[in-house]
């Protein structure tokens, strides 16, 4: 590849990173300038990901392609519609429960601190006093699920527009989305045509196998948890397990969530049985065994190859910048700018040898 | 007749598709793979034009499939000295598609030349699909990489 003068002046390693810098301005500015409509668009991208075998599968077995994108959206709806029409009333009806427990849930959090802290505040002989703090947070929260309820008028229209988005741009990204790309990787130049179908190739190899590897592993930690904690008699069984396997999409933290989220439905339960607590943490422990040693290891092995520390620092610097889906799309994002970074730096250094000699 | 400008851009020319696939077909690359296959692997090539004294792809550097000459020549060589002079029909670059192994030479164009990419994920994707045609491609292919490592054997024997 061969770079214009402004890369040329230092070492590999520093004109990568400035090459790799551009990137990264043209990407946000990308992001910026769509920010409306991110969201309808990483749901259509990850939806193409998921379902384009399906219909290249279709296309192999001589089904015309618009007819195969159809046939397997017209299988999406029906099997969303049915998932929603089983699944939305219970949940309804479950966070409807939970609201009513989070009175008991805050009175129980507030017991348990307010003895610990005594506890602690003997042992390092400074005053806390944590009840303050529950009450300031919990009026907080209150204020915050007014101003949700207040602005949700509002953002129904947005999640209108990504409803009726979605389905549309996802039928697009079926159809043509193969095009565009040949069509876009024809703009680079002859010297960089190569290097840019390779990073594409492993990027998009490994984002298609994590985008499906983590949805598999979602709905499987879902029905582990949901079972786990009907069997232990916890209430919101329904609610809980689907909480948990989308918290099981961010590493690490995400788990944690999880154990205290059952910790508080179980300590609110009447009659308090205190063995529920050791149940609700023992389901989840139980769904992080069979998630480590069964389903990571079939479904989403080598999908990425991170540090756990990048995979931290990364949450948490996506997570400020980007909010919610900035947690998602961290590990992705990261493992994508690794392979990027990784395969220009391997070719400038390979340009920079060749022209030493 | 579908009018140019509602018709897709994207397709390729059906005269061009068609000499890229018997050129293709002429190869020992596609020896008894079925002219629909061909075709269809043909439709998903890049074709690429290059000025006369051009580099194509530099030693050292990652290779992500093999190519074809289509029009015009292309110089393969080590430093100065020319290893081979490749026309129209003749192939190269197809370590790449069993490895992605960096380009063991230099490949500059001697005229103005077009080339046609054949990448190594449409072979991949296309072997997903088509296992059976696809160990039959890979056969070929194997049998090429042989052929030239006898070659290169019996050469530096010689040497």
């Amino acid at each position: 590849m061969s770079l214009p003068i402004f890369f040329k002046t230092q070492n590999a390693y520093t004109q990568t990173i400035k090459l790799f810098a551009c990137m990264i301005a043209i990407v946000l500015a990308g992001f910026y300038l769509l920010s409306a409509v991110i969201i309808p668009i990483v749901i259509s991208l990850t939806l193409y990901a998921i379902f384009e075998p399906a219909t290249l599968y279709l296309v192999r077995h001589n089904v015309n392609h618009s007819l195969s994108i159809i046939i397997v959206l017209v299988f999406l709806v029906f099997f969303s519609f049915i998932a929603i029409g089983f699944a939305l009333p219970q949940l309804i009806e479950q966070i409807g429960l939970l609201q009513a427990k989070l009175p008991a849930i805050f009175s129980k959090l507030e017991g348990f601190l307010t003895h610990y802290s005594a506890e602690f505040s003997d042992q390092i002989g400074v005053d806390l006093d944590v009840s303050d703090m529950i009450v300031s947070t919990v009026s907080q929260s209150t204020l915050l699920g007014q101003s949700f309820l207040l602005n949700f008028s509002n953002k129904l229209l947005g999640v209108t527009i990504v409803f009726l988005l979605v389905p549309f741009l996802t039928y697009y990204l079926l159809k043509d989305f193969r095009s565009l790309r040949n069509h876009m990787m024809n703009w680079l130049p002859n010297t960089s045509f190569e290097l840019g179908w390779l990073i594409y190739h492993r990027v998009s190899k490994q984002l298609q196998a994590y985008t499906r590897g983590v949805m598999i592993q979602s709905i499987i930690m879902s029905l582990v948890c949901m079972i786990g904690f009907s069997l232990i008699g916890l209430d919101i069984p329904i609610l809980l397990g689907v909480i948990t396997g989308i918290l099981n999409l961010v590493p690490y933290i995400g788990p944690v969530i999880s154990i205290l989220l059952s910790l508080l439905v179980s300590s609110a339960m009447t009659p308090f049985d205190p063995s529920l607590l050791y149940l609700g943490v023992l389901v989840i422990v139980i769904a992080q065994i069979i998630d480590n040693v069964i389903v990571i290891p079939a479904v989403i092995a080598n999908a990425v190859n991170l540090h756990p520390v990048q995979v931290i620092l990364g949450i948490i610097i996506f997570g400020n910048l980007f909010g919610t889906l900035g947690v998602i799309l961290a590990i992705p994002a990261i493992a994508t700018a690794k392979i990027i970074f990784n395969n220009l730096y391997a070719d400038i250094l390979n340009e920079n040898q060749k022209q030493s000699l | 007749m579908s009018h140019i400008f509602w018709s897709n851009i994207f397709n390729r020319p059906t005269s061009e598709l068609q000499s890229i696939v018997e050129l293709w077909q002429d190869t020992p690359l596609f020896e008894n793979i079925p002219t629909r296959h061909v075709q269809f692997l043909s439709k998903k090539m890049h074709v690429r034009s290059f000025m006369a004294g051009e580099r194509i792809f530099q030693l050292g550097s990652q290779g992500a499939g093999a190519l074809m000459v289509l029009e015009g020549s292309v110089q393969i060589r080590a430093d100065t000295t020319e290893l081979a002079l490749l026309k129209l029909g003749d192939f190269f670059g197809e370590i790449a598609l069993a490895e992605p192994e960096k380009r063991t030479a230099d490949a500059y164009s001697v005229t103005n030349t077009r080339l046609v990419y054949f990448l190594k994920q449409d072979l991949e994707e296309w072997i997903e699909y088509e296992p059976r045609l696809g160990s039959r491609f890979l056969m070929n292919l194997s049998a090429i990489l042989a052929r030239r490592l006898s070659l290169a054997n019996k050469e530096m024997v010689t040497l």
